[in-house]
């Protein structure tokens, strides 16, 4: 379980989050909707220990994160895996090694378990034939299936998905959403999603937040959004129709 | 979150890596294959730069020994004063310098496109800490790698001034090895050792620190590559400075 209370953060006179507090229960798939630039990501990077908020408390599984020292930090971070943007592989490995790194660094499998569940997990994003192959050599989505794979290997409790299929094609983000739903129904992980893109939270979403203003303002349940009559669907419908009056298109 | 000013970001960032460096190094686990995998690496990047330069600065000795040693009559000096003058100072120096633009540049261009690319991010998302894997391999290895880059440059340096010695003017390397090692006895050559080992951490440290809590785009990136090496020219000048006058006064 995942409990966020009264989070403030500000870069200078920038205040992002405004008293945001959010509660996510096990085993759903949360998804954070909300317009780019609107403090999505500086909230993830609070729930993962990564950004220390102005003030507030977060709690997963009930340990404090936001207080924890360093060898706490790491303890709970083995409990989330995490999807960042653009999948941030690292260049000098390979596709294998990329998905092997967190196993091999922290020791505590053979190297013969290693290969079996490095393998598991290609297979479940589909890449297990790329596994020779270097990030540069992969394409937007190919990497993203990659990062899911290492972001799971440590079979974390909590998946983080930082905008997921921002900058893809409508193919490719269809890929990743696919293997998000594949995830959701074979591994009952609670996830949390943050996104911008509208679609996704309608295939993917049991809860779907709005967040605006530094703050979550409606919370919705993903049929609702399914059915396209949510005050969250309204309001990135109408987002989009005011930019297009702004700009006389 | 107050945002800060240019030299106090700087400022908190190798502090921050300093106190981190310090508080990692003693926790396991150690990276011994990622020391060694650096130490392989630096060596391979910096070893034809050491060479050049060291070459290049053994030539610059045998003009200006030979020529002004020719003008005053002062040949039989050349040989003791270029050994001395090369590895008390002149090596150390120079080591110390190609060191901070050819290695400590791709240490912090390197860890900051990775900070930039969220790979370090990543690494902590692995409760893997960036700071173990990627700071301290670095650092460990630039210290052992600087010991053999200085002792490759002695030797480098000392063999171009004889053979340009030999080729501008004529001197046998015999007149230049008869009293080459009057002056060297084997505390300044420890302590060049020393000196150098320093250097290579204090260098290799702060473009570690640069990168690691950079922030910005390509143009930021570039400009803190150029803040890499002015910072560390100035880190590698002062050291020379304050471990020279130690060891002259206290060894």
């Amino acid at each position: 379980m995942i409990e966020a209370n009264n989070l403030y953060v500000s870069f200078g006179s920038n205040h992002v989050l405004r008293g945001l507090s959010v509660h996510i229960g096990d085993n759903e798939t949360f998804v954070i909707a909300g317009r780019s630039g609107i403090g999505k990501t500086v909230l993830l990077r609070c729930l993962a220990g990564l950004l220390k908020p102005d003030s507030g408390n977060i709690y997963i599984d009930g340990e404090e994160v936001t207080n924890a020292t360093k060898e706490t930090l790491l303890r709970i971070r083995k409990k989330i895996g995490m999807l960042l943007q653009q999948g941030a592989l690292f260049d000098s490995m390979n596709v294998y090694e990329n998905v092997a790194f967190p196993l091999l660094y922290h020791k505590t499998f053979s190297k013969a378990e290693i290969d079996k569940k490095v393998d598991k997990y290609l297979e479940v994003v589909e890449m297990d034939m790329y596994r020779d192959l270097y990030p540069k050599e992969l394409s937007g989505g190919m990497k993203r299936k990659v990062a899911l794979a290492r972001a799971m290997i440590l079979e974390p409790n909590y998946l983080f998905y930082d905008e997921p299929t921002s900058g893809l094609d409508p193919s490719s983000a269809g890929i990743v959403e696919s293997m998000i739903i594949k995830l959701k129904k074979e591994i009952h992980i609670t996830s949390l999603i943050v996104t911008h893109d509208i679609e996704l939270t309608r295939y993917v979403g049991d809860k779907i937040a709005l967040m605006a203003e530094g703050k979550i303002t409606t919370i919705e349940s993903g049929e609702e959004i399914a059915a396209k009559k949510s005050v969250i669907y309204e309001h990135f419908i109408k987002m989009r129709e005011r930019m297009h009056e702004v700009n006389g298109t | 979150m107050q945002s800060k000013s240019d030299g106090e970001h700087l400022a908190r960032s190798i502090l921050h890596t300093y106190r981190n460096f310090f508080y990692w190094v003693v926790r396991p686990p150690f990276p011994f294959r990622e020391i060694a995998l650096q130490f392989v690496r630096t060596m391979l990047e910096a070893f034809i730069t050491i060479s050049v330069g060291s070459v290049v600065m053994g030539m610059f000795i045998a003009w200006i020994g030979g020529w002004y040693g020719s003008l005053y009559g002062a040949l039989s000096y050349i040989g003791p004063a270029a050994t001395f003058g090369i590895i008390h100072e002149f090596t150390i120096m120079l080591v110390g310098m190609l060191y901070a633009c050819r290695i400590g540049t791709a240490f912090t261009v390197e860890i900051g496109s990775m900070a930039m690319s969220g790979q370090l991010d990543a690494q902590r998302m692995m409760a893997v800490e960036p700071v173990q894997y990627i700071v301290i391999p670095r650092v460990i290895a630039s210290v052992f790698t600087i010991l053999f880059l200085l002792g490759i440059s002695h030797g480098v340096a000392i063999l171009s001034t004889m053979v340009f010695l030999q080729l501008w003017f004529g001197i046998s390397h015999e007149v230049i090895l008869e009293n080459a090692f009057v002056f060297l006895k084997s505390p300044v050559l420890n302590q060049s050792f020393i000196r150098v080992a320093i250097m290579g951490f204090f260098v290799s440290l702060n473009a570690c620190a640069l990168g690691y809590y950079f922030s910005g785009g390509a143009i930021e990136l570039g400009r803190t590559a150029t803040k890499s090496i002015v910072i560390n020219f100035i880190v590698v000048l002062v050291i020379d400075l304050l471990t020279g006058m130690f060891m002259a006064i206290f060894l």
